[in-house]
């Protein structure tokens, strides 16, 4: 199954991807008419910058488990395996943050959204555009992004293979550096292992 | 084909229940649980009390849930007793539950006002749906309620009862609110906000006696202030208490909750424990301790259902961990936020009184082992996984309180995580 990949060390902080990913998640879906919609469609893959000031696309990696879905107080945090998509139902969603308080990564948002109960506040994030991939589109990001920074491929036997030799050397050095007694050890390890899938080291 | 009993169908059961069916097919699973509902979401029911949401929304799991699980279930039914030499669990009804496996997750009990005239009609606590609803009966007939403790559930009473239009005065013994969980400069401005939407408070101060009109209802409430004031309704709001009266005299060893080891499993043989009732490890704390939060019971439940089920997993000890959001303001709070006076800690804390934000970090070490945010706390999650993971902080601290903080801020720590191997 394809997934977004992201390449944090190829990307020029360009800020593309934040536009592109509000207007797929817009009622309108075009640039323009999103730019005016009420509530204002808002991006679910953040720049973020890093010490030098270097791009971070930063989005869900949609982790499993997912310590948001384990956390959440309303149940509305789901896995769709069909899609490996970790999905927040609007209708059930109740604006508690338990869930900004999980995630490892800091990709929820709270805010209106077209797909919500109109005027309601909840939690949003990356769903993978699955409604473009019905339609036979690749996700908004992947296709903005002009610098190959975020791809969206087949996971190759050599990638997954890399990644597993990566990930269990990471796990290595991470239990080394951890104290027994550290917690939620579990889910963060989930988290790293997902965020290692995302950004093979280049060796 | 192991029997495995388990005594409550809160979230440290349901998710140990789960655990155990993925991991053994065949396991016979039967839950012993006190509340007939089917396993719902406890926090929800401050969203039902503020009519945010109703009882119908409440239910976490399908109505044909037990059958799904094949999971017998014994609702309804209250655990009285364990006989340990016959290995079963007797209910309120005289049913005898025989075990080979036996998880506790019983939850907590509120703690009861201990005054004069506390079992007047009208003083209520806020635990189960149940309480909720004799609440809302209650409500009709009050025009002003006292709520009685300034924790997350006291809080999130006031707030309902606000939004259901009687006037509220919280009563809090400790200088300033949430002091379990923030410290007195978040506890001012949360004051302030709560002041602000129209709530009472008053710090400082406790009930001494209820009394109570005629037909035993509610009147008036004396507080240690030498003041009395009016009140049709009260909510106890007090912190809670793990609920173990069946457990009996020292077979298991309890001490602010359930000991379990790092396999959650109790003092007895084949008998573990998850959730609000158990008492395992807090990683930022460095000691034993009981954290009763929802993701907690979750995790907690999970891993004593997988060690059930004959799969040895190890808990590596929870942290304390709390959202809430007080009208405009939201609150997040991780580990140690308010650390004993000592060397051995620095604190980091930034505000800006304006914008009513503020920002505290508490490091011990190389680590960061407490945050408090108020306001923006979006990024809450990189922290509380900084805090929990360990991850060495050993310079540039001061950028873990800028607003822009992201999880790209710690890359240079993630290369020195790279740069191990
Ligand atoms: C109003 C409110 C708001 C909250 N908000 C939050 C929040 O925002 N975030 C958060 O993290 N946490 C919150 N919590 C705490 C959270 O609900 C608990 O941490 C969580 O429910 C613990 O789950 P548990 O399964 O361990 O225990 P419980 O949910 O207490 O379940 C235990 C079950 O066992 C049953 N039981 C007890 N004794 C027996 C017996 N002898 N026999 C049979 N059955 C028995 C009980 O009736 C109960 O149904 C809130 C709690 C309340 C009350
Ligand atoms: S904010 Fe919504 S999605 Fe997040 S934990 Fe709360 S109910 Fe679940």
């Amino acid at each position: 199954m394809k997934t977004v990949l992201v390449h944090p060390e190829r990307c020029v902080g360009c800020m593309q991807c934040m536009p592109a990913c509000a207007t797929a998640h817009s009622r309108a879906k075009t640039l323009f008419l999103a730019t005016i919609e009420e509530p204002r469609p808002q991006p679910r893959i953040h720049l973020g910058a890093g010490p030098a000031g270097e791009g971070f696309p930063n989005r869900c990696r949609h982790c499993d488990p997912a310590p948001c879905m384990l956390a959440c107080l309303a149940g509305a945090i789901r896995r769709d395996t069909s899609a490996n998509t970790v999905l927040i139902d609007p209708d059930l969603c109740i604006n508690c943050a338990s869930c900004a308080m999980a995630c490892p990564f800091g990709v929820i948002r709270y805010h209106q959204d077209f797909a919500a109960p109109p005027g309601k506040v909840v939690a949003v994030k990356c769903d993978n555009c699955l409604e473009r991939q019905d339609q036979g589109l690749v996700p908004a990001c992947v296709e903005t992004c002009a610098v190959g920074a975020l791809t969206f491929e087949e996971p190759t036997a050599a990638f997954r293979r890399e990644t597993e030799r990566v990930t269990a050397r990471l796990l290595i050095a991470m239990e080394a550096a951890m104290r027994p007694a550290s917690v939620g050890f579990e889910l963060l390890l989930q988290g790293k292992r997902a965020a290692v899938a995302m950004n093979p080291p280049r060796a | 084909m192991l029997r495995h009993v388990i005594i409550g169908n809160g979230i440290a059961g349901v998710s140990a229940a789960e655990a155990i069916r993925s991991l053994a097919p065949d396991a016979a699973i039967t839950f012993i649980a006190r509340e007939q509902q089917l396993p719902y979401s406890r926090p929800m029911i401050s969203q039902v009390l503020a009519a945010t949401a109703d009882f119908s929304q409440l239910p976490l799991r399908p109505s044909d849930y037990y059958e799904q699980l094949r999971a017998e279930a014994l609702t309804g039914q209250e655990a009285v007793a364990i006989d340990w030499e016959a290995r079963t669990v007797e209910t309120d009804r005289g049913a005898k539950v025989p075990f080979e496996r036996l998880l506790i997750a019983s939850g907590a009990d509120p703690r009861r006002l201990k005054v004069d005239g506390a079992n007047s009609r009208g003083v209520f606590t806020m635990r189960k749906a149940e309480d909720v609803h004799q609440i809302l009966g209650a409500i009709k007939g009050a025009r002003h309620a006292l709520v009685l403790g300034g924790g997350l559930v006291g809080f999130k009473a006031a707030y309902g009862l606000l939004r259901r239009g009687l006037a509220v005065t919280m009563l809090i013994r400790s200088n300033h609110p949430l002091a379990m969980q923030v410290d007195a400069e978040a506890g001012a401005i949360i004051q302030g906000e709560l002041e602000r939407h129209g709530l009472t408070v008053q710090v400082g101060v406790e009930v001494t006696a209820i009394e109570s009109d005629r037909l035993g209802r509610v009147a008036r409430a004396q507080l240690s202030t030498g003041q009395a004031l009016d009140c049709q309704m009260v909510v106890v709001g007090k912190g809670v208490w793990p609920s173990v009266k069946f457990l009996g005299q020292d077979r298991v060893r309890v001490d602010a909750g359930i000991v379990v080891d790092d396999h959650l499993q109790t003092s007895a043989e084949g008998v573990y424990a998850a959730g609000d009732v158990a008492e395992h490890f807090d990683s930022a704390r460095g000691e034993r301790w009981v954290n009763a939060i929802w993701p907690v019971a979750v995790e907690m439940g999970r891993i004593a259902g997988m060690n059930m089920a004959g799969r040895s997993v190890v808990y590596r000890g929870s942290l304390s961990r709390n959202v809430i959001r007080i009208f405009d303001i939201d609150v997040l709070t991780a580990g140690l936020v308010n650390p004993p006076a000592s060397p051995e800690y620095e604190v980091l804390a930034a505000r800006d009184l304006r914008r009513r934000t503020y920002r505290k970090l508490v490091f011990r070490e190389d680590f960061l082992v407490g945050a408090a945010l108020v306001g923006h706390m979006e990024q809450g999650g990189v922290l509380m996984n900084a805090i929990a993971g360990r991850i060495p902080v050993d310079k540039d601290r001061e950028r873990l309180l800028e607003p822009g903080f992201n999880y790209a801020s710690l890359a240079p720590m993630r290369r020195v995580v790279k740069s191990e191997w």
